[in-house]
């Protein structure tokens, strides 16, 4: 059955499955709602449809105009986001054709809504990608992490570009790192979110990369909660925790990964605690982040 | 002549920075000040502020300046030694906006104020005043705490 032909997606929440959206020449057709699977549960994400591009039969994913804006807290600080998806469709632009980033296309429907018109990056997310390697952490570190490391550096690199393009990802986490099936890539995905400017523009992507490099030495996050009631696991260790073994922003998560793995070699761990509550110096450029890392990753691995 | 660049702005570390300054001794005939206000790039847009509000900040920020300008008058410092810097055309940071100028003017001190902030608030927001003294060579900084 044919559903409405649609030209003005400002209503996005009433654009259902068998109805055409038409932007840039082109119609799609959408098949359904995209969702969000974090933490075990799936939302629903009305602005973004999974559609059908009825003349090349390619699945797409399409992001329609959603202004969210909301104040988050980190370490006590306030800060305003919201998504920007004129900022998603200028970064489409500038990646266009870069392996580590999503492509796509960014259209004005006839109200002027930014349409994004997204390829799909097939592939579990980082997170996931951790998640289920079922191995002792000793054994990850040594046979796992170093490849992964490598790739993380060029996706690392991929998000300078952006950076010193004048973009923020503006959303970096570690679902937001797709492994893409075919090219092995780790190809960042969802740059509509950004954040209030301040003097330390890139700061919170580069506390986002830092989240992810925890997640990714320590093979998973580990949380005060967890290492006070897994004894079975963590020891006496909750014990022995001091308040700058714990994250600058997130005081509920572990960065003094050496603490739990004592063969992190120094190097390594150091870069992790520049983003505790004990760190005097902090990274103000992806650079400075992507250097250090280079350089535990060559002298340790 | 020793040339004096006073970053200021609306901020009470900004106030401070003033009374710091006034409250030196100085050979007023001497020294030569620019008082300088930069913008940043708000990242939402202008529209999120609204076009209203923005429009009003340059004559703000120029009566702000010419008020700071008043209090070394009366200080003693001859009008013709003070300049009046607003540069409006937005940089990325404050801290990118005052480089630039310093690198334009080339004083010998350059005077910034910074207020007070936790370890979280300086990651997440950032400061200036570190970016000046990292950045910044053949220049004397002085930093202002706010107390």
């Amino acid at each position: 059955m044919a559903g409405r032909l649609i030209t003005d997606t400002s209503d996005f929440m009433t654009i259902d499955v068998g109805d055409r959206v038409s932007v840039g020449g082109r119609v799609y057709r959408v098949t359904g709602n995209a969702r969000e699977g974090r933490f075990g549960v799936e939302d629903p994400k009305m602005w973004v449809k999974w559609v059908v591009d009825e003349e090349s039969g390619a699945k797409k994913v399409m992001k329609l105009v959603f202004f969210e804006t909301f104040v988050t807290s980190l370490g006590g600080v306030s800060i305003r986001c919201f998504r920007d998806p004129v900022k998603e469709g200028q970064i489409l632009d500038l990646v266009k054709g870069h392996p580590y980033f999503m492509q796509g296309v960014a259209y004005n429907d006839n109200r002027d809504n930014s349409v994004r018109v997204i390829d799909v990056v097939r592939g579990k997310n980082f997170y996931f990608y951790v998640d289920g390697l079922y191995m002792p952490h000793r054994d990850y570190f040594e046979t796992v992490l170093p490849d992964i490391l490598k790739d993380l550096l060029k996706a690392f690199e991929a998000l300078r570009y952006l950076h010193v393009n004048g973009f923020r990802h503006g959303d970096v986490r570690n679902d937001h790192i797709i492994i893409d099936k075919e090219t092995g890539n780790y190809t960042w995905i969802d740059f509509d979110y950004d954040y209030e400017a301040t003097e330390n523009p890139f700061g919170l992507d580069i506390f986002g990369l830092g989240n992810i490099l925890i997640y990714a030495i320590g093979k998973g996050f580990h949380t005060l909660h967890m290492i006070k009631y897994d004894t079975k696991r963590y020891g006496s260790l909750y014990d022995t925790l001091e308040p700058w073994d714990l994250s600058l922003l997130d005081g509920n998560r572990m960065v003094n990964l050496r603490k739990i793995f004592p063969y992190i070699p120094r190097p390594l761990n150091d870069i992790l605690l520049h983003f505790s509550k004990g760190s005097e110096v902090y990274y103000e450029s992806a650079d400075e982040l992507i250097e250090d890392v280079t350089r535990a990753l060559y002298s340790i691995f | 002549m020793e040339s004096i660049l006073i970053a200021l702005s609306d901020t009470m570390s900004s106030k401070a920075v003033l009374e710091y300054v006034l409250a030196m001794s100085w050979c007023p005939e001497n020294i030569h000040i620019t008082l300088l206000h930069v913008f940043r790039k708000p990242s939402g847009g202008e529209e999120l502020m609204g076009q209203k509000y923005m429009n009003r900040q340059p004559a703000r920020y120029m009566e702000i300046l010419e008020q700071a300008r008043d209090r070394f008058v009366e200080k003693g410092f001859p009008p013709d030694h003070i300049t009046l810097k607003m540069v409006t055309e937005p940089y990325g940071t404050i801290a990118e906006g005052l480089i630039d100028q310093v690198r334009t003017i080339n004083p010998s001190l350059v005077v910034i104020g910074r207020k007070r902030m936790s370890k979280a608030e300086e990651f997440v927001l950032g400061d200036a005043s570190i970016k000046l003294v990292r950045a910044l060579e053949g220049v004397a900084i002085l930093v202002v705490k706010v107390v």
